[in-house]
């Protein structure tokens, strides 16, 4: 029964134990209740658990070395047979002679020991203080709230508001972009866990993915390789061919305005007529998207090409008063279109301009005048009113100015919309990437824990300093050279400031560190599209493929037999 | 007029007597083997026979003569070979012509050596199981069928068979029907120097003289009475099916090398030469009861050829005498609480 008491009391102090490591302050009245209970419990159940008879019997045996004679003695039946007489005789005399003090078995033991034991745990544990709550569990990263007054990319995705949309719904979710984006810039200026910012930034970011045109999806793919055989067939468009087959609207864009500007008519035409035919059969195709681009290109490439001829034929009218160089550039432009020496004759033009007296200004009006008369109005490509106020002005003192203004108009660019809309896109998208990496979510491998920069640009230089052309400031640490038009006073002695780092790490070879997310991991929300890999941010994985990279698997080195593999799993 | 305790004591005494006689013959030629001796009388107190297995020229044969000699019983000798038929153990009825050189004559019953009552069954594993098989019936039911007409045979009726471990071409390993029939299987030990010594003496001088008979077939009979009339406690008995029943694998308590090297285990009959073997110890000792020490004592020569190995257990090496020496470290005798209690005070 002792026993019994005292491993349940032994329990009963487990259970007061147990609940004092569980900080369960409330239970610590009742913890002496359970070591009492847990003795009544125990003792009660070792009562029920006496020894019979015949174990009583086994133990006298055992202790007698009896040899089971007592247990034989007890279990004699009602019928005593002879032998078993002598048994009980025996037995009798076995314990007749046993010391019944030896006999009796110990009362305590070393289990007994347990009731102070647990008794004096259960008071101790109702008396300790409860021990101290566990720390906290460490912070999910990206939990930790970022302020932010600036967050650079942001303002080329509020900057979406201003693009044209190519339905009134998408001018809506254009505006609406934009309005995410001023609403993510007054969360972080008020305070934003940074994988709550850094999931906005990730949605905004699908929401300019969803808007950019894919012509090489599954919709627009036939109807971009039709347009593209379109503008095979002419080797002066091979550029515009490969712009679009490269799905860079700004680039095709680009490559139609030299078109448009350049002299050669039978250029001009071939483009205007791959065009058409190309809007024509990508609209068969299904891909009424790219069809709806290149009828809005077809549109603009007439009056392109009436504002560069419109430009020449200023030019042609002050020859006279050009420099050599002017002459060139004009020759260039009327050769290729490029708007660089469009840029440089506006430039040449503007120069000669200031030097005419009002003598010259004079017969240049008078030469317009004839011009007009000649070509007939339908043959300027400046209208009749718009020649004969230019004549009129030039004629006055305020012609150099209006000849000016007229100047800027003709080289003024006229970018389709849609090459604009995804240029705007493009930039919003680029400022999406760049605000995510300013939260830090793609962390640059480098020692000194930041993105290294380049220096300042260099100072321009003297004109005429150097015959080649000028380019601007790198990265690279070496100021520019000054363009052979620079009237600057400055030298070409920049530099860059040396980046203070031991090394500069590729990030493939980055350090580790506890807690930061993992290298190029991708934060905050992404949703999964058809067909697409996962963590792919942006233009999904094949939404802008080049023209070169369709069936490249087919066309690649691979082994056949794990060609059919490769394939599938680059299949879009 | 019932017997009193006084008259058992006095039976008990002489019974104990008349085996200190026994084995003080018995020494007398056999050197050494006193467990042997000891066990085969354990068979013959408590009516069982007895398997002495060993190798060749340990004293199988002579402790069997010596032993028939001691009793004043009918000896007879079977050496088993393989040619050798029922009918050669049994006997026959022969086909006896009228002394009047007639037509006519009688069957008469021409004994077999079955008929003795101290049967010696030499080599019994080299006969075939058919030959083997004449021995199940006198074994169990002490009575033989012959040619439709059963003949009980005269009581105290006790086989003893030796067989050779060792020489397995040309034998017939008995059947297990054939091995439960035995009480006990003793095994028969090398002597060791100082025995060997002795029976160098003994045996390479003047042949010894024949040992005296010391008992008579009332004798016998009467100690083989004296031995069902030991009293055995109920936990006694339960410790004996507790042992006996953790041998089968299928048994809930059977121990893990049991489950794993044991194919099947003792049975009933098994339980039942436990206990009776376990009565003749206590005789022996002087005792009109049964303890634990004495199953425990009797455990290995009375389960040892009722445990059948499995593949396993025959391919790991294991004997039976190791399975059953795990039992018995394994099957409590008395109730934990006791045991705790016995080992506490």
């Amino acid at each position: 029964m002792l026993s019994g008491a005292a491993w349940g009391s032994a329990f009963g102090a487990l259970a007061a134990l147990g609940a004092w490591a569980l900080r369960l302050g409330e239970l610590r009245p009742v913890t002496l209740g359970f070591g009492v209970a847990g003795a009544l419990i125990g003792g009660v159940v070792a009562a029920r658990q006496r020894w019979t008879e015949s174990e009583v019997a086994l133990y006298l045996d055992a202790r007698l070395a009896g040899a089971e004679t007592v247990t034989t003695a007890l279990h004699a039946e009602a019928e005593v047979t002879p032998a078993l007489a002598f048994v009980v005789g025996r037995a009798t005399h076995l314990l007749g002679k046993a010391d019944p003090k030896r006999l009796s078995p110990r009362v305590l033991s070393r289990v007994h020991a347990l009731l102070p034991v647990a008794l004096g745990a259960i008071v101790w544990v109702s008396i300790l203080p409860l021990p101290p709550a566990p720390p906290a569990p460490p912070q999910a990263p990206g939990a930790e709230r970022v302020k932010l007054d600036h967050l650079q990319g942001l303002e080329r995705i509020e900057a979406l508001e201003h693009l044209p949309g190519r339905t009134p719904e998408q001018d809506a979710r254009l505006k609406a972009l934009a309005e995410q984006a001023r609403k993510l810039r007054a969360d972080l200026a008020k305070g934003l866990e940074k994988r709550e910012a850094l999931s906005e930034i990730s949605k905004l970011r699908d929401g300019i993915a969803a808007e950019q045109l894919k012509l090489g999806d599954q919709q627009n793919r036939a109807g971009l390789d039709a347009a593209l055989g379109a503008f095979g067939k002419n080797q002066a468009l091979r550029s515009a061919q490969k712009a679009l087959g490269d799905g860079d609207l700004t680039a095709f864009d680009d490559e139609m305005q030299k078109l448009a500007k350049r002299v050669e008519t039978s250029d001009r035409e071939a483009a205007k007529e791959a065009l058409e035919e190309a809007a024509k059969a990508a609209r068969e195709k299904g891909a009424k998207g790219l069809a709806d681009a290149l009828d809005a290109e077809r549109r603009l490439f007439g009056k392109r090409e009436d504002q560069s001829q419109a430009l020449r034929e200023l030019a042609e009218s002050m020859k006279g008063k050009l420099s050599p160089e002017a002459l060139e550039d004009l020759k260039e432009f009327g050769r290729s279109g490029d708007p660089k020496a469009e840029r440089q004759l506006n430039e040449a033009l503007e120069k000669a301009l200031e030097g005419l007296s009002p003598e010259e200004r004079k017969r240049l009006a008078e030469r317009l005048q004839k011009q007009l008369e000649a070509g007939g109005d339908s043959a300027n490509p400046l209208s009749k009113k718009q020649l004969e106020a230019l004549a009129k002005k030039l004629s006055g003192p305020e012609g150099a100015d209006a000849l000016r203004e007229q100047l800027r108009e003709l080289t003024k660019p006229l970018p389709s919309d849609d090459a604009q809309r995804e240029q705007g896109l493009g930039d919003a998208e680029r400022g999406g990437r760049d605000a995510a990496r300013g939260l830090g979510a793609l962390p640059m491998p480098s020692d000194d824990g930041g993105p290294s920069s380049g220096g300042p640009p260099g100072k321009s230089g003297k004109s005429g300093d150097a015959g080649k052309p000028g380019s601007g400031g790198d990265a690279s640490g070496k100021g520019g050279t000054g363009t052979h038009h620079d009237s600057g006073q400055g030298d070409h002695a920049g530099s860059t400031p040396e980046v203070k780092s031991k090394e500069l790490r590729a990030k493939a070879d980055a350090r580790m560190l506890p807690g930061a997310p993992m290298q190029g991991a991708t934060l905050g929300r992404a949703p999964a599209r058809a067909g697409e890999t996962a963590n792919q941010l942006g233009t999904g994985t094949l939404g802008s493929v080049g023209q070169t990279e369709v069936g490249a698997v087919d066309h690649s080195d691979i082994p056949e037999e794990y060609r059919e593999q490769v394939g599938r799993y680059f299949e879009p | 007029m019932p017997e009193t305790p006084s008259d058992f004591e006095a039976r008990l005494s002489l019974a104990r007597d008349a085996s200190s006689r026994l084995k003080a013959a018995i020494a007398q030629v056999i050197v050494g083997q006193s467990a042997v001796v000891e066990q085969v009388l354990w068979g013959l107190i408590a009516g069982g026979h007895v398997l002495l297995e060993g190798n060749p020229g340990l004293g199988k044969t002579l402790l069997v003569r010596t032993l028939s000699s001691c009793l004043d019983l009918r000896f007879s000798r079977i050496q088993f070979t393989p040619d050798l038929m029922p009918s050669d153990v049994t006997g026959t009825n022969i086909l006896v012509m009228d002394g009047s050189g007639g037509k006519t004559g009688r069957f008469e019953l021409h004994r077999g050596p079955i008929f003795g009552q101290v049967v010696l069954a030499d080599e019994i594993n080299r006969a075939t199981p058919k030959t083997q098989s004449a021995l199940l019936e006198a074994m169990q039911e002490h009575a033989v069928t012959i040619a439709g007409t059963r003949h009980a045979l005269d009581a105290p009726f006790f086989v003893l068979a030796t067989e050779n471990p060792i020489e397995m071409e040309g034998t017939y390993p008995l059947p297990e029907a054939q091995l439960d029939r035995f009480l006990l299987k003793v095994a028969v030990p090398a002597p060791n120097e100082d025995e060997l010594t002795q029976i160098l003496a003994r045996t390479t001088g003047k042949p010894p003289g024949e040992p005296e008979r010391v008992l008579t077939r009332q004798d016998v009979l009467q100690l083989q009475a004296l031995c069902r009339e030991v009293a055995v406690a109920e936990p006694v008995l339960r410790y004996a099916a507790r042992l006996v029943g953790a041998s089968s694998p299928e048994a809930v308590d059977a121990p893990p090398l049991v489950r794993r090297a044991v194919r099947y285990g003792a049975g009933v009959r098994g339980a039942q030469s436990l206990v009776l073997s376990a009565k003749a110890v206590a005789l022996l000792e002087g005792r009109a009861h049964v303890s634990f020490a004495d199953l425990q004592k009797t455990a290995l020569p009375v389960l040892r050829h009722r445990i059948l190995l499995s593949f396993e257990g025959e391919a790991d090496g294991i004997a039976p005498d190791q399975i059953i020496g795990e039992l018995l470290g394994l099957v409590p005798t008395r109730p934990d609480a006791v045991e705790r209690a016995v080992q506490g005070a």
